[in-house]
């Protein structure tokens, strides 16, 4: 299979389906499908096959090149998949509303510029997939106009402020060596100073930093997820920003080297081991702020930030632990957090766009399948045993522990016990407690909506009970990097210093349940009862909405927020305002009176002369 | 053999943790005076529960608590009862913490189903307690963990029946006083019974549970109270060699948790936070740096 005919059909398809639907709205949505899952199966055929193809010889004097190996077909396959359940998810949610056809041309848009990505071989053709992802992107999240264009002017002016960055690196690259061929960087970039390697991996972290949300950087992200189409959050939450993990093992592991990477700097300022304490600053802060929020997509939001963060102390401690721990955590967050905002997404399409998390409740009888697929999301989000969040964030921790970096571990499992009041709320507050008066007639989630939450359900046990499967292709990437073998089995890793073995806790936790079970059924039958029947210790319960949904965790925001403002975003927003009235101020030379532009010049060429008689240049 | 321990230890933590209910009841009542009823009382009130009619609030109601006492029992086959532990290699310390959750987890969302606002005050105050202990609860473990450079608490355990308790080893001295200061919070007895305070919001997240519902959760928490005591047994007094020994050494810690219990009124949620996040964690913070530096 060809990587270049994959790409035309990837972007052909885009800009077919948007010409498709200017004929007929139901054409234009079975082949919008048709091609997100004829990617998927292409890619499928590419398991296992490493090669390089060029596909044109003469940009700017230098060969655009494909590649593929087992790290990109990992991260394509992912891409594709969750492209492809996201687009059937849209299918019902998009119905009716203006400018679909623009909606489905930057969603297949995208997803096709983040393959051009994973499968670039060179830098200039990863730059420009880059650009391209990240302005399709843009146009996406300011979809929904209002705050959605504020949202997404901030997320795109930061990532030009990314892309500049990677930019001078990348011309730095081809000054140095003329040649932006990755495998041909990779050996020659032995020679170069450790001081040029520390350039080109914080100028290369700063896009990428930007891209994964990673802190101080990740102001763009919560305002853009809360204001970017729902379906869309899929894909932008689950592997648009997770294009940053793929930069970061890019430039650390297969241009720069992993030896080379992990011996920058000296004692305790080595670059990975700053990166990795960065990564946990990203995992604790955005867990507290997220554990604030009231609206669902703001609370997933800031909660995809923190999970960015393990993946990025994962692959930052340089271990092959380590590394497969953030690689599949990337895969298992994209899984569960899709699944999640699948879930609210319907619960917005059933409740005409309510996403405010203390106006819902009690959607557990109405929407049971939507509720099934939360609790799983959920349970992989904390990392409940036998879900697949479990298994990689095993991995982290352990690693963490066993390398000695008690302080990290500690980041990552306080970040995982914040994670669960945030949880909590989240399913408590939308399917729990009382169901609102004017709710009562809301109906099951559609169909098509269904299929992708309940494949991504089934996708979240299936990796948490047998984690062997994902693991040993990760396993694959982790040797290519030059990393030792993990002792991968298909229910999880052996090794000495402890085992995990997810199928003797399956077998466990099912025999146990069912005896449980069956001590509940030795007793008498319980009374259905209405879910206002409740005691009260003779206090009468008001029936639409008792207030203790709001404000859930009350004496704790009184503890925590005063020291959670986001204090970053506020510094760029005065930066901003700063460097406006500057340019404000620059503005008021132009006058558009000619005279004083004639002013200008004579008062310059005074100077001028000024200068030459005084100095007698 | 492994089938027989895999019956026989989640049997004997709920004999002990039933037991230790029992005793519980009889020896605060002795601290007041009073006479108390007698030791298998918990037994009597768990099997006549199992007669008594209930009501339900739907399925994930009755899911719910059989989650939680599934996550409890399972979490028994993790940890070592003297030298009993049918699940060793399955994943260690961190399987275990994890575990740790699922009951909580599973009351939380049984009782969710119920909209009883005393059970949702019961259920934000347990998650915010357990916040506040899990802090100086995870530096004292990774302390632990990194200081025998193992993340399976059999090893753990092993090595310091051969070197000595962790409890009085000098590294890890600071580790367990912060332990035993946030024992009781692990328990959710006085003074951080913040969680089922039954005078202020009516046993908080088991207000709806009757009968059988209330007969699995009286068990459930029996278990919890066996597994608090028996981790902390396990992580700083050394294990046992014999079930006799480890009982004794649970027995005593029981014994003193209790007093604290008598003789401590209730905090407020946030006043058992705010301790919980200085003293102990700093302590437990303290520690930590001691381990690394004694690593080193």
């Amino acid at each position: 299979m060809s990587l270049e005919l994959l790409l035309i059909i990837a972007f052909g398809g885009a800009i077919v389906t948007y010409l498709l639907g200017k004929i007929s709205c139901r054409i234009r949505e079975g082949f919008a499908v048709l091609i997100s899952l004829s990617l998927v199966v292409m890619i499928a055929c590419l398991y296992g096959e490493n090669g390089t193809e060029s596909i044109y010889f003469h940009f700017l004097g230098l060969p655009l090149i494909m590649r593929t190996n087992m790290l990109s077909w990992f991260f394509a396959m992912a891409v594709s998949a969750l492209g492809a359940l996201s687009v059937i998810f849209s299918l019902n949610y998009m119905k009716n509303r203006e400018r679909t056809d623009f909606y489905y041309l930057m969603l297949l848009m995208v997803n096709a510029s983040m393959l051009g990505i994973i499968f670039s071989g060179d830098l200039i053709s990863f730059f420009i997939f880059w650009e391209m992802m990240s302005w399709s992107t843009f146009l996406l999240i300011s979809y929904n106009r209002g705050p959605a264009v504020a949202a997404g002017l901030k997320y795109i002016i930061m990532s030009i402020i990314g892309s500049m960055a990677m930019l001078v690196g990348v011309l730095s690259l081809y000054a140095t060596y003329e040649t932006l061929n990755m495998a041909t960087l990779a050996e020659l970039i032995g020679s170069a100073s450790s001081g040029y390697l520390l350039f080109l991996l914080i100028i290369f972290s700063i896009a990428f930093a930007i891209k994964n949300a990673l802190m101080p950087l990740h102001t763009w992200l919560p305002a853009a997820y809360a204001e970017a189409p729902t379906p869309f959050n899929g894909v932008l939450s689950g592997m648009l920003t997770r294009m940053g993990m793929y930069g970061f093992l890019l430039i650390m592991y297969v241009i720069v080297g992993a030896t080379r990477a992990l011996n920058l700097g000296s004692g305790l300022f080595k670059f990975h081991y700053i990166l990795a304490w960065l990564g946990a600053i990203t995992i604790v802060i955005p867990t507290f702020i997220a554990i604030l929020q009231d609206d669902a997509k703001k609370l997933l939001a800031w909660s995809a930030v923190g999970q960015g963060g393990y993946m990025i102390v994962g692959i930052a401690v340089g271990t092959n632990l380590g590394l497969s721990g953030g690689i599949f955590h990337t895969l298992n967050h994209a899984i569960y957090i899709v699944l999640l905002f699948m879930c609210v997404g319907a619960i917005q399409y059933r409740t005409g766009g309510e996403r405010d998390l203390n106006s819902l409740g009690g959607f557990i009888k109405k929407m049971p399948f939507t509720f099934i697929g939360t609790l799983l999301g959920i349970s992989g989000l904390v990392g409940i045993p036998l879900t697949n969040g479990f298994v990689s964030k095993w991995l982290i921790y352990k690693t963490l522990i066993l390398e000695g970096y008690p302080f990290l571990a500690f980041a990552a499992l306080i970040g995982t016990w914040g994670c669960i009041l945030y949880c909590y709320k989240f399913i408590h507050h939308i399917f729990l407690g009382q169901l609102p008066g004017k709710y009562q007639n809301v109906q099951k989630a559609p169909f098509s909506m269904l299929l992708p939450m309940i494949i991504l359900s089934f996708a979240i046990l299936f990796f948490g009970i047998l984690p062997g499967i994902p693991l040993k292709i990760i396993d694959t990437i982790g040797t290519s990097f030059g990393f030792k073998s993990m002792n991968v089995t298909i229910w999880g890793i052996a090794s000495e210093t402890g085992t995990l073995n997810t199928i003797n806790i399956f077998a466990a936790v099912l025999i146990v349940s069912i005896i449980a079970w069956l001590m509940l059924k030795i007793g008498p039958k319980a009374v259905s009862v209405a879910q206002e029947d409740t005691y009260a210790a003779g206090a009468a319960i008001p029936k639409d909405k008792y207030h203790y949904t709001v404000d859930f965790y009350n004496p704790l925001y009184r503890m925590i927020t005063p020291y959670l403002k986001d204090f970053i975003d506020a510094f760029y927003m005065k930066f901003a305002h700063w460097i406006q009235s500057l340019c404000n101020g620059t503005r008021r030379v132009y006058t558009g009176y000619v005279g004083n532009y004639v002013m200008y010049i004579v008062l310059f060429l005074a100077l001028l002369i000024f200068i030459r008689l005084k100095w007698s240049l | 053999m492994q089938m027989i321990e895999m019956i026989l230890s989640p049997l004997l933590a709920l004999i002990i943790g039933i037991f230790f209910l029992g005793l519980s009841r009889k020896i605060m009542a002795r601290i007041q005076w009073r006479y108390g009823p007698p030791i298998t009382q918990p037994v009597i009130d768990v099997i006549r529960l199992f007669s008594q009619k209930s009501v339900s609030h739907g399925k994930l109601f009755n899911l719910g608590i059989i989650f939680s006492l599934a996550g409890s029992l399972v979490l028994v086959l993790f940890l070592p009862l003297a030298q009993i532990c049918p699940l060793s290699g399955s994943g260690g310390m961190l399987v275990i913490l994890y575990m740790m959750l699922l009951a909580p987890l599973g009351i939380a969302l049984s009782g969710g189903e119920s909209a009883n606002p005393n059970t949702s005050i019961g259920i934000s105050r347990k998650f915010i307690l357990a916040l506040g202990y899990e802090v100086p609860l995870l530096l004292i473990l990774l302390a632990l963990m990194t200081h025998y450079k193992t993340i399976s608490i059999v090893h753990i355990v092993s090595i310091q029946q051969n070197t000595g308790w962790a409890f009085v080893s000098l590294p890890l001295l600071l580790s367990g006083i912060a332990y035993v200061l946030i024992l009781p919070a692990i328990l959710g007895i006085r003074p951080f019974e913040v969680v089922q305070a039954s005078q202020e919001i009516s046993s908080g997240p088991m207000a709806e549970y009757g009968g059988p519902f209330l007969a699995l959760a009286t068990i459930q928490h029996a278990l919890s109270l066996f597994i608090g005591i028996a981790l902390f047994v396990n992580l700083f007094l050394g294990g046992a060699g014999n079930l006799l020994i480890f009982f004794l050494k649970m027995l005593v810690v029981f014994v003193l948790v209790l007093f604290v219990n008598a003789a401590l009124p209730r905090l407020r949620i946030e006043q058992a936070v705010k301790y919980l996040w200085r003293w102990p964690t700093l302590l437990a913070f303290i520690g930590m740096i001691i381990v690394l530096i004694v690593r080193r």
